[in-house]
């Protein structure tokens, strides 16, 4: 079968990134120095060539994009200064917008003015609409979800997360369906027996489980940045922090949720800071915010290859980040303050709207690789428990 | 100008006893030959062979000391004679040629024996026999030395004009070169303009100077060397005469044509080259947006405004062929070398013209050798892709329903993916093949090798003088070139012009027929033999006989055996040289 060549894949995605693959003359040796490109892999190589010449949907069907944490040593290694690393960091770009059918992605990614513009007008508009909702407050503590009624942030909750569901869910079977095809995975070969299923299974927990939560090889594999750092700022260990940090407050905040449904407390019942749903927010916010401040001082001091070019796109995802995170400690701040000050509530009311405007843009910012790099793993591991298993389908 | 050069042939020595005095020097080469000749037997075997003086076994003959040894012998020995029995005349013909020379020994009496390259090496398994092959070669080197006469070299007076055929780059930097070394030259070119294929041509590499005013210029600096004569529309029909003095004649187109001729000492052929014309179908030629890189470049040379249009349509990307008419298994196999480096720097100039154009090199390996590889990189960097295919699998060109075309290739780089192109222009990077020129071929009897382009001597050491004296090749002619190479080679034609013809007289080797006039019965025969027309007929003392013009003579000795009355010989290869020889190597010896 031959591939057709998309002769204006390479100019756009020059807007995704300010990268020259033109440099590259496909020599290997960044291939030879990551440690994630093993066996028959020809990454990151293999890709640039892919969008050199122009192959467009062998690179929207690439795995191997997103098994990258993005170390540097391609990019230290490369003789003609191709910048690999920072190719695949804007392949993986390019590859968020074209899974979104929206084109919002693109926006997002390719167009600074138009990424802050649609940036705030979410904010704003979040905040807009629960301040035209909020109900009048007295007393002498901050009662939040009176000044921000309880429904209308469950509602509104609801409503975004179904939105980013229908968006993330569209754009991860977009991806599925190209990997799939590429790699010729079929239902059958997924699905179709015991043997199939237990190969299917160990793929998603290396995926999962191993590599998304535990980290293993950005932790084992991809740890020569250079220069060697102590262990609090290691790029794994930072990373690792603010996954498990957000993972912990959506998980407070879902418990919270079921406590409330099974009517063991109320949202908003003030409780005390060794409460296990509260201690678990405090100290999950506390890791989130450790690990996106370390990032965003990388990339403010270029610290190092990851954080060398920085797209507003990097800063966008960091930023609603670090805002949710601040937003809620000063909320918590503001609960220990007598005479539940007004601020308390305009925190609050930023606290929501950054929340809200963060998973609503989930599917379209670079939060996106949250659910399509373990996707991606997924199928990585299942092509090598493929090749341990030729006999099946 | 000179007359009928006759051979001079000197005296044979005094007679004396009626013996030779003979030096023979048998070499070990090291152990290349004594390792399986006993070279100490064949000294034994030939020492007291008639006329033999001095017989002698040496480490290396070829080396300084031996050589001074061999001049010391044949000064105290008073030797009439010299054979080395060592490697192939090819290597050291010449090196004892000059010992001979620095000894006063006539160089002609001097006999190269290959024991090394025709004995030893070939026979290692026999050692006895290879030491008796030795013995009766050097004992047919020592005949053949015994009857050798000394021979001096021809000396002719030369002609301080050259005549310089084809007006290209190489030709019309040639003629400058030569007008400026004092001599006359003629500049003939077929065509009515000068200036050739980069005369077509606007920016060229390396310098990215237009080749149209590059050829502006020579022609400026041509036009004002009175000793330049150019003839354009002009075609060399003829040629006789010898090295030094051919009397060339050149037909200008007219009406009606006007026949011009010329005395000229030598002749540099800067003819060019064609560049290969695909067949139709070959690559997609002949379907419309299919060019080859001289169209192409014409293309480019004119176009402006930021835009690259074909047909009226703006053109987004263009796939280049590479290697068509070139390197190819049972058609031209050789590399045209320069085309790899005329479309990196065509796409540079694409690429300044329009940064959006997507260029697709379809390479079989890039040969952009030297500093050229500059502009390989720089192609590179303006986003032209390099894919190589692989040899057995070459691209294939078609056109879709909407017109455009669609080249399929396999990129190695991609794993061997098999890609379709989109494209608005493909280019066949089409190399140069020789030019059709049978008429002066054959005029000149220039040598052409299995290219069909024209065979210097040797390719290093006498890279533009051809087998026939005073004829040089320049430029493309000889094989494929840049401009820049074409040049250099027409430079150096006229370094090896001017070696020749500034002395005013040139020596030719000796080695030519002659007649011996007694026995000459003017039959006839061996005129029609000559393959360089170098016998005719005189009158002598109301005989005719034949005649050899010893300037003209190659020496192939062609006509010798075919005199009825044995009245020619080859001097250097005499009948009772050979016989001498033939006898020392049978049994018995021929009466």
């Amino acid at each position: 079968m031959s591939s057709m060549v998309d002769v204006d894949l390479l100019a756009d995605m020059k807007k995704f990134g300010a990268v020259d693959v033109s440099a590259c003359f496909s020599c290997g040796n960044c291939t030879a120095i990551c440690p994630l490109a093993d066996n028959d892999a020809t990454f990151p190589r293999r890709v640039i060539r892919l969008a050199q010449v122009g192959l467009k949907d062998d690179l929207l069907a690439s795995k191997e994009l997103w098994t990258c944490y993005h170390c540097g040593l391609c990019s230290d290694s490369c003789p003609t200064d191709a910048d690999p690393g920072e190719f695949m960091a804007t392949a993986r770009r390019y590859a968020i917008a074209s899974y979104d059918r929206t084109r919002l992605a693109r926006v997002l990614f390719t167009s600074t003015l138009g990424g802050t513009i649609i940036a705030i007008a979410v904010a704003a508009f979040f905040a807009t609409f629960m301040y035209g909702m909020r109900e009048p407050v007295e007393g002498s503590t901050l009662a939040l979800f009176e000044f921000v009624p309880y429904p209308v942030i469950h509602w509104l909750g609801i409503a975004v997360m179904g939105l980013m569901a229908v968006a993330g869910l569209a754009g991860v079977a977009t991806m599925v369906v190209r990997i799939s095809r590429h790699e010729g995975v079929t239902f059958r070969s997924l699905l179709g027996g015991k043997a199939q299923l237990g190969r299917a299974w160990k793929a998603a927990w290396s995926s999962v489980a191993v590599e998304s939560l535990g980290q293993r090889r950005y932790r084992e594999d991809c740890k020569d940045d250079a220069p060697v750092e102590p262990w609090y700022r290691r790029r794994w260990f930072i990373h690792a922090m603010t996954i498990w940090g957000f993972l912990g407050l959506l998980a407070a905040t879902t418990i919270n949720y079921a406590l409330d449904i099974v009517g063991v407390k109320a949202t908003g019942t003030p409780v005390p800071i060794w409460y296990p749903t509260r201690l678990l927010g405090t100290v999950a916010g506390l890791m989130l915010m450790y690990g996106v401040t370390w990032f965003m001082i990388n990339r403010a001091t270029k610290y190092n290859r990851a954080a060398m070019t920085s797209k507003p796109s990097d800063w966008l995802l960091l930023i609603l980040l670090f805002l949710t995170g601040l937003t809620g400690f000063v909320i918590e701040v503001a609960l220990y303050v007598p005479d539940a000050p007004t601020w308390g509530y305009w925190f609050f009311l930023l606290h929501v709207a950054v929340a809200m405007e963060l998973m609503l843009l989930l599917p379209f910012t670079k939060f996106a690789h949250a659910i399509y790099r373990p996707v991606a793993l997924f199928f990585y591991s299942l092509a090598g428990e493929r090749t341990r298993t030729p006999e099946l389908v | 100008m000179t007359g009928p050069v006759d051979v001079q042939i000197g005296k044979p020595p005094e007679e004396g006893d009626g013996q030779r005095r003979i030096g023979v020097f048998i070499c070990h080469c090291g152990g290349n030959i004594s390792d399986y000749v006993d070279v100490a037997a064949v000294r034994d075997a030939l020492k007291d062979e008639p006329g033999v003086v001095v017989a002698e076994t040496t480490m290396f003959a070829c080396s300084d000391g031996t050589q001074h040894d061999m001049i010391d012998q044949i000064r105290e020995q008073g030797l009439d004679g010299l054979v080395v029995a060592s490697c192939s005349p090819k290597l050291h013909q010449i090196t004892f040629r000059g010992v001979s020379k620095r000894a006063d020994l006539n160089p002609y009496a001097y006999t190269q024996v290959n024991i090394r390259e025709q004995d030893s090496w070939a026979h290692g398994d026999d050692p006895d026999g290879a030491t008796q092959k030795a013995i009766n070669l050097v004992r047919a080197g020592i005949g053949r030395t015994r009857n050798s006469e000394p021979l001096v070299p021809l000396v002719v007076e030369t002609t301080p004009a050259t005549m310089v055929v084809g007006a290209g780059i190489a030709g019309m930097r040639a003629a400058i070169g030569l007008a400026d070394t004092g001599l006359q030259v003629y500049l003939v070119e077929r065509e009515p303009e000068v200036g050739g294929w980069a005369g077509r041509f606007g920016a060229m590499f390396p310098n990215d100077r237009s080749g149209r005013e590059q050829i502006a210029a020579l022609t400026e600096q041509v036009s004002r060397r009175s000793s330049i004569t150019v003839l354009t529309g002009a075609q060399l029909v003829g040629k006789s005469g010898s090295f030094g003095n051919y009397e060339a004649v050149v037909e200008v187109a007219g009406d009606p044509p006007e026949t011009i001729r010329a005395t000229v000492g030598s002749i540099i052929i800067a003819t060019g080259f064609d560049s290969y014309e695909p067949e139709n179908g070959e690559f997609g030629y002949g379907i419309d947006g299919v060019l080859t890189l001289p169209e192409f470049k014409e293309l480019v040379d004119a176009a402006g405004g930021g835009t690259l249009v074909h047909l009226g349509r703006p053109v987004r990307s263009i796939a280049y062929v590479y290697c068509v008419g070139s390197r190819q298994p049972g058609g031209n196999e050789y590399c045209s070398k320069f085309c790899c480096a005329a479309t990196a720097h065509a796409s540079i100039l694409v690429s300044a013209l329009d940064p959006q154009i997507r260029q697709f090199h379809l390479n079989r390996g890039v040969r952009t050798y030297g500093k050229y590889e500059l502009m390989y990189t720089q192609a590179r960097e303006n986003g032209a892709v390099y894919m190589t295919y692989p040899d057995d699998t070459p691209p294939s060109v078609e056109q879709g329903r909407d017109g455009r075309l669609a080249v399929t290739t396999t990129d190695t780089l991609t794993g061997g993916r098999e890609v379709t192109i989109p494209a608005d222009l493909v280019v066949l990077v089409t190399g140069m093949v020789p030019r059709a020129n049978t008429g002066l071929t054959d005029l000149l009897k220039l040598p052409v090798g299995d290219d069909g382009f024209y065979n210097e001597i040797h390719p290093k050491l006498r890279p533009v003088e051809t087998v026939v004296d005073g004829v040089m090749v320049a430029g493309s002619c000889q094989g494929p070139k840049t401009a820049t190479e074409s040049v250099a080679s027409g430079m150096a034609a006229v370094a090896q012009s001017a070696a020749i013809l500034k002395k005013g007289v040139a020596e030719l080797d000796p080695l030519v027929a002659t007649v011996h006039v007694d026995d000459c019965t003017g039959c006839g025969e061996c005129l029609t033999t000559c393959p360089y027309d170098a016998i005719s007929t005189r009158d002598a003392g109301g005989r005719t006989v034949a005649e050899v013009s010893a300037a003209v003579c190659k020496g192939c000795g062609g006509c010798v055996p075919l005199c009825p009355t044995a009245a020619l010989d080859l001097l250097g290869y005499t009948d009772a040289q050979m016989t001498a020889m033939i006898d020392s190597l049978v049994e018995v010896p021929v009466s």
